[in-house]
């Protein structure tokens, strides 16, 4: 159970390769999930009936292990990207649903109805007071959706994508660890890098979180 | 104006205004319904709606911008419906303080007080310095405040932000729905202070919503006070919700202790002063002062060449013949402002040595005596005049019957 550091180097193209393949599935689900779950929170913030609706369907794929999903759309998608995204995708849509819904719930009433009284028109209000007050707990919920993509790429090796998966998998059938660890490795920098990449984001986005009396 | 500043003040009427929630909204803890409420503001004054909690005056409040839409009846600003109004360009045009201030944790103090001129399309540089010119109109530093967020503040700063950032687009209404009510007393009475002292600048018309009758007195040029289920239960000045208080309600509500509220309400410039017995320091007692004493009040007043008050000579020192120079003097105290308070001036009265406060103008010149039998005197005489000789007592005794 050595580590080959001499395939590490001979190899430093194919790692890259399959990291950026890893960081670009994670980003476009991660992206593609906030897309549709902004869409899906917002409304059920405007109307309080789709939220048990909305939560519950999104509950209930996210039970489905994923394995079993891939399995489910290959017949339909093929062994293809958009089979991976749409496993990937699906997995997100709870905790980004939640954390708009929640996000926007967490806005100060006051701050609503202050708005409101001055004369914001329902969409000023929404893009100028209720969303930037939202940030820091959407924000939250994007980390925790995207660390957890992080580890769903790898299952996606299974249908022949994978990024770092493809790595590992590779490794399993050669009996050849390096490769394994290289993946476990990659996949944990990533996830870590792109952890700290989203907080530095909210901290720049909300520079008034941090703001205390002085 | 094109970017909807008017700069002056409205009136506002109330007709017969009546709102209804359902009971599905009433099952939520909605607050109470406003039944057939009627009132008319003149512009310029501020008109404080009081009353129990539940009683219905945030409800009436907000039917003003429209966040709550009446049943019945019509809200007229300046003769013009509301409700014949686009509700945010209405909105635009009103002024609206709340409690807990409702600024924008996100935005600094800056924006926050911008906030209507943005939504009115000012541009940015005559945003910033109306910004800069209202914060340093309710007494706090641009260079300080401008960039912070409202947590950096403390509550009475942020009050003074709500009021600031309301007042922006220079509204001929304004709407304060307990705005001076999530601050400690001492800071709420500055605020209160502060804030009439703005009106007296700005005279907008304000209405004004308040649980607390010691607040709507000293504010409200009017007052509407409201019973539960929304009822107007008496519209008047605060004088005469204090003196003839309209129903058991009304005198409940405004308490026992409403013969010494309505001093407050007046000042030491309403009294008639009692003229007193002067003299210079260097001159010689005579008979006829010692007389003058003995027929009204016995100490003797020295005042200065410029009529400044030096002394007081009790009548027994005021020996004729004798320099006043050289009898035993008291400190020429308590001195009295003409503004001061009715109130506060007996508290002063009462603790004195000698029970006349000497009323003086700016420059120290004796202007008369306040006593406490004038300030006894002027609230008998601003009872209402009814007929029966003990207005004021009965009007103190919730068990009198009152006059027809």
């Amino acid at each position: 159970m050595t580590i080959s550091w001499e395939w590490i180097a001979d190899n430093l193209d194919e790692i890259g390769a399959a990291t950026l393949e890893h960081l670009q599935l994670t980003l476009i689900a991660v992206g593609v999930g906030f897309a549709i779950s902004l869409l899906l929170g917002l409304a059920a913030y405007r109307w309080r009936g789709l939220y048990g609706p909305i939560a519950g369907v999104a509950g209930l794929l996210y039970t489905i292990p994923s394995l079993a999903l891939f399995a489910v759309l290959v017949p339909f998608t093929g062994l293809t990207v958009l089979t991976a995204e749409i496993g990937l995708v699906t997995y997100t849509l709870l905790i980004l649903v939640r954390g708009v819904v929640s996000g926007l719930d967490g806005v100060p009433r006051d701050a609503v109805e202050a708005a409101t009284g001055m004369g914001y028109t329902a969409r000023q209000r929404l893009a100028r007071v209720e969303l930037p007050l939202a940030v820091p707990v959407i924000v939250t919920a994007i980390r925790l959706a995207t660390v957890t993509t992080v580890g769903l790429v790898m299952v996606t090796a299974l249908i022949g994508e994978g990024g770092l998966g493809q790595l590992m998998l590779r490794g399993f059938n050669r009996s050849f660890p390096t490769m394994i660890y290289v993946g476990v490795v990659m996949s944990v920098v990533l996830a870590v890098g792109l952890d700290l990449f989203l907080v530095g984001c909210q901290r720049f986005l909300t520079p008034w979180a941090r703001a205390r009396a002085t | 104006m094109p970017d909807g500043a008017t700069g002056r003040a409205a009136t506002v009427e109330f007709e017969h205004v009546t709102k209804h929630y359902d009971r599905r909204e009433l099952k939520r803890g909605a607050p109470g319904a406003v039944n057939d409420l009627s009132f008319a503001v003149p512009a310029g004054k501020i008109c404080v709606l009081v009353g129990p909690s539940g009683c219905g005056k945030t409800t009436s409040l907000k039917m003003v911008n429209r966040l709550i839409e009446p049943t019945s009846g019509r809200i007229l600003l300046d003769g013009i419906d509301a409700a014949g109004r686009d509700p945010t360009e209405l909105r635009r045009g009103i002024g609206y303080v709340i409690q807990q201030t409702g600024l924008f944790p996100h935005q600094a103090i800056e924006e926050n007080v911008a906030t209507v001129p943005r939504l009115l399309g000012w541009p940015a540089a005559r945003r910033r310095e109306r910004a800069e010119e209202l914060l340093a109109l309710v007494g706090l530093d641009p260079a300080t405040y401008a960039g912070r967020f409202p947590a950096q503040l403390s509550g009475g700063e942020r009050q003074r932000v709500g009021v600031a950032r309301a007042l922006a687009a220079d509204p001929p209404i304004m709407l304060m729905d307990e705005p001076f009510g999530a601050v400690d007393p001492i800071v709420r009475e500055r605020l209160q202070d502060e804030f009439l002292r703005l009106q007296e600048t700005i005279a907008k018309t304000i209405l004004f919503v308040t649980h607390d009758i010691d607040e709507a007195i000293k504010m409200g040029d009017l007052v509407v006070v409201l019973a539960d289920g929304g009822v107007l239960a008496q519209f008047g000045p605060p004088a005469e919700i204090l003196t003839s208080p309209a129903s058991d309600f009304v005198a409940r509500f405004v308490g026992a202790d409403r013969g010494l509220k309505r001093l407050s309400l007046s000042r030491v410039a309403d009294l008639d002063l009692l003229a007193p017995v002067t003299a210079r320091p260097g001159e010689q007692a005579t008979e006829e002062q010692r007389r003058a004493l003995a027929a009204s009040f016995p100490w003797l007043l020295l005042v200065d060449d410029l009529d400044r008050p030096v002394a007081w000579v009790a009548r027994q020192h005021v020996r004729p013949g004798a320099p006043l120079a050289e009898a035993p003097s008291t400190p020429a105290e308590p001195l009295l402002d003409r503004r001061a308070t009715l109130k506060d001036a007996l508290s002063i009265l009462l603790g004195a040595d000698v029970h006349a406060g000497i009323v003086v103008d700016r420059s120290r010149r004796v202007l008369g005596l306040a006593t406490v039998a004038g300030i006894a005197a002027l609230l008998r005489e601003s009872a209402p005049r009814d007929g029966s000789p003990g207005a004021l007592a009965a009007a103190e005794d919730p068990t009198a019957e009152g006059p027809p």
